[in-house]
């Protein structure tokens, strides 16, 4: 376990220095992922600042949804990057090497990339959780639990998505929209979802477990909402292994498509 | 000499869909099986050196690939090192080295040094037995003023030193490579060749290898499996496959004049085009360089290209001479 540990610190940290290497190219990515943030964040001020209400939810409840997300997206992607484009490292067959060495598959795959905006996602959490969540010091235990049960769903969801590899060949961009789906479906306020769309939310995309079951429990922390947030998680992790495994299975029956 | 690998009446079959024609059946696939490898039996003893040659779809790379444990068989038996590979895949790994000719186990952004460290770490190596071990291969590779640079950065023939550096860090018994010198130049070719063949040599170690080149396992091997549609064709010592089969070199003149005309024994003309007269030479009774001066002195040549022969054509010829037997 320590070892383990120890290797994936290794190859995280490695895989940080790489995003780092160019640094010209990280400045401009992690400065554009600020712009970006920026101007949405500034459209749901704006809004907020003529509304006042949507469905309940309050310019400061946006910005802890806004802000969970980013962190999430962020934590994912410098810690866990190989996770965004893993369906295209299954299929272009370069689970080979990986089979030939003595270590876990799943830790080698999602460490061995970091992603240089999810730094500005980083940056512009810290900000809008700060400014703008309207968050005590007290809530720090539940909002980084929340932060970490929302990366374990959010990681965990892309590795099954990816995992659609083992059976299709067109998985490839397939897997990638459905993660660009669950993060869609988490960018706004949960009172808008109803009946099948909330159904799906909190199932098949489970947007529902990334952010918004986490940002319950940090407003309104009980044993039940952190029953919920930590159950989400643990089944999402579960679902994830036991797909990854079947697909290695598969793969090394040699019936993989990108065999 | 005791066995490091025994392979009995290994299998494996690859099932895939079929298109055919129109749009309704494109629903209803028809199912084809491929038998890769078709029920294979050899050993291999300690410190053997081994190629498995073949032309494309022999079956060379999935053999190697159940052998390291990659890849399941569909039926049949094999004991690596002791070991039924993917069954015990993860104790194996600690005591083999794989190296694929087109795909890397090392990080391409890094610098070589710290994707070494990192493989310290997947094979649970202690540090100083790990060092002294990078010391000695990257000098004898003559990797040392590379441990710096990007992988990516590197010429191809650099990487695969890298490569097989990658693989032998943790004192692996046996080695696999598939195709290790693909895609190199003549130089490069040949410092990987010597380095296979001396580090084999120098620490008792077993090397499988598959490759399109016959000079890498005249260079390389000491023995020759020759696999064609799944199934061994001959397995025999290189030197005597050597003397039936590879002693041949193809050489190409280009001449602004009339073609070359050269009466020496073991030389014969194939078809040539204008301005270029190819010559097959069995070198067992001319040497290279003694047809290359006879062509010289008759004149008008502006260029000469050495070359063996293709692949396919020594499968094809051992695989015609053994049907004929």
């Amino acid at each position: 376990m320590i070892k383990g540990a120890r290797l994936y610190a290794a190859q995280s940290a490695a895989a940080i220095r790489t995003s780092f290497a160019d640094r010209g190219n990280f400045a401009i990515q992690v400065g554009g992922m600020i712009v970006n943030d920026i101007f949405f964040l500034t459209l749901w001020v704006l809004f907020f600042a003529g509304f006042r209400s949507i469905g309940g939810w309050q310019l400061q409840d946006m910005a802890l949804l806004f802000g969970l997300t980013m962190s999430v997206v962020g934590i994912s992607g410098v810690f866990f990057g190989g996770y965004r484009d893993l369906a295209a490292t299954l299929l272009r067959g370069e689970l080979d090497a990986l089979l030939t060495q003595p270590k876990g598959l799943i830790p080698r795959l999602l460490a061995r990339e970091s992603i240089a905006t999810a730094w500005g996602d980083l940056a512009g959490a810290v900000f809008v959780l700060a400014v703008f969540a309207k968050l005590e010091w007290t809530d720090l235990p539940t909002l980084l639990l929340a932060i970490a049960a929302g990366t374990t769903v959010y990681v965990s969801a892309s590795i099954s998505f990816a995992c659609l590899a083992f059976w299709a060949a067109g998985a490839r961009s397939f897997a990638r929209e459905l993660t660009d789906f669950m993060l869609l479906f988490s960018s706004y306020p949960g009172s808008i979802y109803q009946g099948a769309v909330k159904t799906i939310a909190f199932t098949l995309l489970p947007a529902g477990f990334v952010v918004l079951a986490p940002m319950g429990m940090v407003r309104h922390p009980s044993g039940q909402t952190l029953a919920v947030v930590v159950f989400g998680a643990v089944v999402y992790a579960a679902i994830a292994v036991v797909l990854f495994h079947l697909g290695v299975a598969r793969y090394r029956r040699g019936a993989s498509p990108s065999l | 000499m005791s066995a490091v690998i025994t392979v009995k009446s290994l299998a494996k079959a690859y099932r895939y869909a079929k298109r055919r024609g129109g749009f309704f059946e494109a629903f209803s696939p028809e199912h084809v099986t491929v038998e890769a490898v078709a029920g294979v039996d050899f050993e291999i003893g300690k410190g053997e050196r081994v190629a498995i040659i073949g032309p494309n779809g022999a079956g060379k790379s999935t053999t190697l690939k159940m052998l390291s444990g990659i890849l399941e068989p569909s039926s049949g038996e094999a004991s690596v090192l002791g070991l039924t590979p993917w069954k015990q895949r993860k104790a194996l790994a600690y005591r083999i080295g794989v190296v694929f000719g087109q795909r890397s186990q090392l990080w391409g952004e890094l610098p070589a040094r710290e994707s070494f460290a990192l493989l310290r770490h997947i094979y649970d190596q202690e540090a100083a037995p790990f060092a002294k071990r990078l010391g000695e291969l990257t000098e004898r590779f003559a990797l040392t003023d590379l441990l710096d640079q990007p992988v990516h950065r590197m010429s191809l023939g650099q990487r695969m030193r890298c490569e097989i550096t990658a693989s032998l860090l943790h004192g692996p018994n046996l080695l696999f490579l598939d195709e290790p010198t693909i895609g190199l130049d003549v130089t490069a070719k040949a410092a990987i060749r010597d380095f296979i063949r001396e580090h084999a040599r120098d620490h008792g170690q077993t090397v499988l290898l598959t490759s399109h080149d016959t000079r890498d396992i005249e260079l390389v091997c000491d023995r020759v499996i020759v696999v064609n549609q799944g199934r061994i064709v001959v397995d025999q010592p290189t030197d005597q496959l050597r003397r039936r089969f590879l002693g041949r070199k193809i050489i190409t003149f280009q001449s602004a004049g009339q073609g070359v005309s050269l009466d020496l024994p073991g030389v014969t003309r194939r078809a040539s085009e204008a301005h270029a007269t190819i010559l097959e030479v069995d070198t067992r009774l001319t040497r290279v360089e003694r047809v290359i001066a006879a062509a010289m002195a008759d004149g008008g040549i502006e260029d000469v290209t050495i070359e063996d022969p293709p692949m396919e054509e020594v499968i094809a010829e051992i695989y015609a001479s053994t049907h004929a037997a």
